[in-house]
This record gives structure tokens, sequence and C-alpha cells, in this order.
């Protein structure tokens, strides 16, 4: 697995919504939305999370569920959004 | 709207008041006379359908003018609507409509218009199920069931108007009120934040159903349409109450569905120094049956849910040595309330003898059995102190711990499993559920979660989950002990 130096976000995800859960299984494709491990207050605190992690301004962050379903749509949007930083 | 009255009154602030606004949406003013006019286009393409006489129409909740005008449109018509949620489930969504004797369902459209379908319902569905009649009721709204199909309980539109009288005194509402629409459309509350606020000739202001845990929208939204009425659930009063926001503007504030806290309730009476603030107590069922004002500088906490409103009666039953008693003075029972407001019953009828039952003290007067635990003080006041069973609110929604357990227990690989309501600042509460998996089985706590989205609505999926390895403690009757597991939890103690 990776570990949280080499993925950041997973590492947060754990962190926040799995917190003394296993996460093994939690793979680039795991829905976070569908399974809720997201809920819609946990994405405003996803959202600000990233927005400060890679400096990415609010307003820039699209806020529809659909943008952060699994670890690999993050990651691709905060590749795009933020090139320098992953 | 869901009476005959209410729809004259509709179509007077369309003649009188035709450029006053009626709806605030995704940023768009929709004035009294659009709403007319998507009104007249949901109306036209229910007439052009072709179906015929249509008593009975499903109309999926979704938050917009266009739904709104639809359900005005088809209460013209006569027909009493099923308002679903959007997110419930097609399968759910079947056997609801086909329980509500409603082979059509129509959606509106962005922009106007409506599409409507028949479904393929079996008929055998809708057996021991009521008919709903429209001349009765317009509106049949469904309790927010934990898990599973929703109950289906009809709105008496003579009830309805008795409702907007009492609100629209006690609120003041008329064609100045502007009020910040939290709840989805097909809760309770849009009684009294769309349809009694369109009554009284104001403007609603609806909050994007996507964005309702985004404290930065919400304040924007009460802050630009300058709202005067906002009501809801602690977590909307608390989101809007955020980073020091102050709303001039309002002038009430109703707290209504869960305990709310005493920061949360501070923080409320600074964001809005010019407000009258209310507590108030009610179900699907019955509507709103208590109400506490609370006087900002001399208020007790935690909050009563106050006393019956005019016209409510109230009592609290108790086991007493010959069976149920009712409770006479200070003390602590079940409450049973008949309100103005209520309903003759649900569409079910199996459910109603257990439901309603007559007034325990003799008369005629229909009871509804709330299942909440009330305590009553030597002043006549009423607290909430949980419930008969084991529902608790997540979000503002009723959900019995007791049925989540049982779907998660469904899964192949789980052994036993137990769930709890831990104290949550955002949700009021949040659900835990404690698991033991079958030997050998590589059910993760993730595959779990991933189960449970599937088979229950979101407000009832845990938010977190404990695999043991070895069985759940039991109490001294060898159920789960609930209280062994959630002190263990609430202290930290993560096995």
């Amino acid at each position: 697995m990776s570990t949280a130096a080499a993925d950041p976000i997973r590492a947060y995800i754990v962190s926040e919504f799995l917190a003394g859960e296993d996460a093994e299984d939690l793979t680039d494709d795991f829905d976070l939305i569908e399974s809720t491990v997201v809920n819609s207050l946990g994405l405003v605190r996803l959202i600000s999370w990233i927005s400060e992690t890679y400096r990415i301004p609010v307003d820039d962050i699209p806020l529809e569920p659909a943008a952060y379903r699994t670890l690999a749509d993050i990651r691709g949007f905060v590749e795009k959004a933020a090139p320098a930083s992953v | 709207m869901p009476s005959p009255r209410l729809l004259q009154a509709f179509s007077r602030h369309v003649r009188e008041q035709p450029g006053s606004t009626a709806l605030v949406a995704s940023g768009e003013r929709v004035t009294y006379a659009e709403l007319e006019r998507l009104t007249r286009r949901a109306a036209a393409d229910l007439d052009g359908a072709g179906f015929g006489s249509v008593r009975a129409l499903c109309v999926p909740a979704h938050k917009s003018p266009e739904t709104i005008a639809l359900l005005l449109a088809a209460w013209r018509q006569g027909i009493n609507t099923l308002v679903p949620s959007p997110g419930l489930g097609a399968a759910a969504l079947a056997t609801l409509t086909a329980q509500a004797h409603g082979p059509l369902t129509a959606t509106a459209v962005p922009g106007g218009g409506v599409t409507l379908s028949r479904e393929e319902t079996d008929p055998s569905a809708a057996d021991g199920f009521s008919i709903p009649d429209p001349a009765e009721s317009l509106l049949t709204l469904t309790t927010s069931g934990s898990t599973g199909v929703p109950k289906l309980v009809p709105v008496r539109t003579e009830a309805f108007d008795r409702f907007a009288d009492w609100a629209t005194g006690k609120f003041g509402l008329d064609a100045s009120t502007r009020a910040l629409s939290f709840s989805p459309l097909n809760f309770d509350l849009a009684l009294l934040d769309v349809w009694t606020v369109l009554e009284a000739g104001g403007t609603v202001v609806l909050a994007d159903a996507g964005a309702s845990g985004d404290a930065g929208y919400l304040r924007e939204l009460a802050l630009d349409n300058e709202v005067t009425l906002v009501q809801g659930v602690p977590l909307l009063h608390r989101l809007l109450a955020s980073d020091g926001a102050r709303y001039p503007a309002v002038r009430t504030v109703v707290f209504t569905g869960e305990a709310v806290s005493e920061q949360g309730l501070r923080d409320t009476f600074a964001a809005c120094p010019g407000a009258r603030f209310h507590n108030v107590f009610g179900c699907t069922e019955t509507n709103d049956s208590f109400i506490e004002d609370i006087d900002p500088v001399a208020y007790v906490h935690p909050l009563p849910i106050g006393t019956p409103i005019e016209g409510t009666d109230a009592v609290l039953l108790i086991d007493g040595p010959g069976g149920s008693e009712v409770l006479q003075g200070p003390g602590t029972g079940e409450l049973l309330v008949h309100t103005p407001f209520q309903t003759r019953g649900y569409l079910e009828q199996a459910r109603n003898a257990r439901a309603f039952m007559p007034d325990p003290r003799g008369g005629g007067a229909v009871f509804y059995r709330t299942g909440d635990l009330v305590h009553r003080d030597a002043d006549g006041r009423h607290f909430l102190q949980g419930r008969t069973d084991f529902q608790v609110k997540v979000r503002g929604v009723r959900t019995n711990t007791l049925e989540v357990e049982t779907v998660l227990g469904a899964h192949p690989d789980v052994v036993e499993a137990c769930v709890v309501a831990l104290p949550c600042p955002e949700a009021g509460n949040r659900l835990h559920a404690e698991v033991v998996r079958r030997d050998g089985a590589s059910l993760s706590s993730l595959g779990l979660r991933a189960y449970a989205a599937k088979h229950l609505p979101r407000h009832a999926v845990p938010s977190s989950v404990g695999l043991a390895g070895t069985p759940l403690p039991k109490t001294p009757t060898g159920k789960p002990d609930r209280n062994s597991i959630k002190n263990t939890r609430l202290n930290g103690e993560t096995s």
C-alpha cells in the first residue's frame, strides 16, 4: 500500500473519515460518495482541505459531489489544478 | 397548494401582485406571474398526456419552481399528489406509487413542463391501503421511515387550512415575509416555509438541496435575500450563525426536529438580533403540536418543547397497576396528542390501530401515539426525554437503529450487528455500527458501508463501523448491550 507521504489525499481521507477502521481495501476506484464515507458535510471539509493543502482558490474548485467520487477523481482534479503540488 | 383556499389565495396574488417575487431558486427570481405561467404550462402537459381523468399522481420532490408549479397545476385539477423524496430508490418508489393507487408519475422538467410516465405496478401491493380522496386531501406526505418504504400520510385540506391560519397568526406572515426553505420539499416543514408563505403572498427562498451542508452558501443566500423567517433543524441555525454572521432582517426563528445545544442557541440569538425565537415540536402525522416561545434573556436549557398549541390536546400515558393510564400532574410518560392539523390516518389501514387511539380519558377525539417520552413539570411545561423505542434523529430524520441493525445483520458475512447513536455536533446524532464477522469472512468495514449504502437511505448508513473479532457484549437477557457499546465508543476505548 502507498504510504501517507506518497499519497497525502488517501491519508487524509483515512484519518478524517475512516479513523480506526481497516482501510486496506480503499482502492483508487472505491466510490466515496455512494458509500457515504464522505457525506455532504464531509464534502465541505474535504473541499476546504484540498483548497488549503494545494493552494487552489475555492472558486476554482468544483462543488458537485461527482468530482470527488473516488480517490482517482480527486487526484486527477488536483493534478490539473495544481500540477506542481502532486 | 394543498387546499382549495390556498389555490384561491395564489390566484389572487397573481392578479394583485404579479410582479412580486414568489420564489428564489438557483439565483433566479420567479414572480407570481411567472409561477402562474409555469403552472399553466404544467397543467397543459397534464391535460395533454392522454391519461384521462387522473385522481392521484406521484411527483418526486425535486426542489425547484417547476415542481412547485406542477403541484399547483395538479391541485387545481383536483388531483391528490404523492410527494416522495427524489432520492428514493426505484424499487421503493415503485412500491410507494402502487400503495398510493397512483400508476402515474409526473416529473417537472427544468424550464417548465412535465414528463409523465406510467409505472407497471403490482396491483396487489395496494391491498389494505386506502385510496386517497382528492376531495379530502390533495397532498400525501411520506414519513421519513428509516429503512424500506416510507409510510404514506395524507394531509387533509381542512387540516392544512387550520395550520396555515395558526402559523400565519403566530409568526405574523404576510406579503413581506421572505422564508428560507432549507428542508426538502417532501418534508412536512414545507407546509410552513413553502405553502403557507405562498398563501400569504410572501417569498420562498429555496435552498439548493445539494448544498445543505455548505455554511458559506447558506449565509449568502439568507443575507442576499434578506430572509425574515428561518425554520429548521439546529444544524441549519448553526451553519447560519457560523463565522459571526448577522441577519438584521430575520424576524422569526423556528427551531425544530431535535434538541438545540445551549451554545447553538446563544449563537443564534446573537446572529438574529431582531428576531423572535420559537422551539416547535411535531411530526408528519400531526404536524406541529407544541411550541415554546424562547426569551433570549430568560430561557431555560435544555429547551422545553413547551405547551400544547391552541386546539391541541395532549396526555402522557404511563404504565399503572391495571395497564396504561393517564398521568395526572408532573411526571414522565409517552406523549399522545390530538391536533387540529393531524391526518385521518396512514393509507396503510393496518398501521392505524397501533398508531392512533381514542382519547384514553374517554370521548371521541383520536390521539396519535408519538412514541416520544416526555416529562411534564409542575408548571405544565413539557420536555422531550427520548423515545419509547429505538428511534433517534440523524440530521433531523427519524431513524430506527433496530431496523438498521436488521439490514446489516442480513449481510451473509455478518454474525451479529449492533447500531448505536452517538452525539455529533454536526448531525445531532451519528450512527455507529459494531459488527461481528463470520469466521474466515473477508468483509471489511468499507465493504459493509458500501453494502449499507445500497440497502439504506443515506441518513441511516452508519458513519463509522467497528469490526469486532469477539462476540458483542450482552445484557443478562442476551441482547446486545447497547449501553456498554456506546460507552466504550464515547470514552474512546476502541477495541
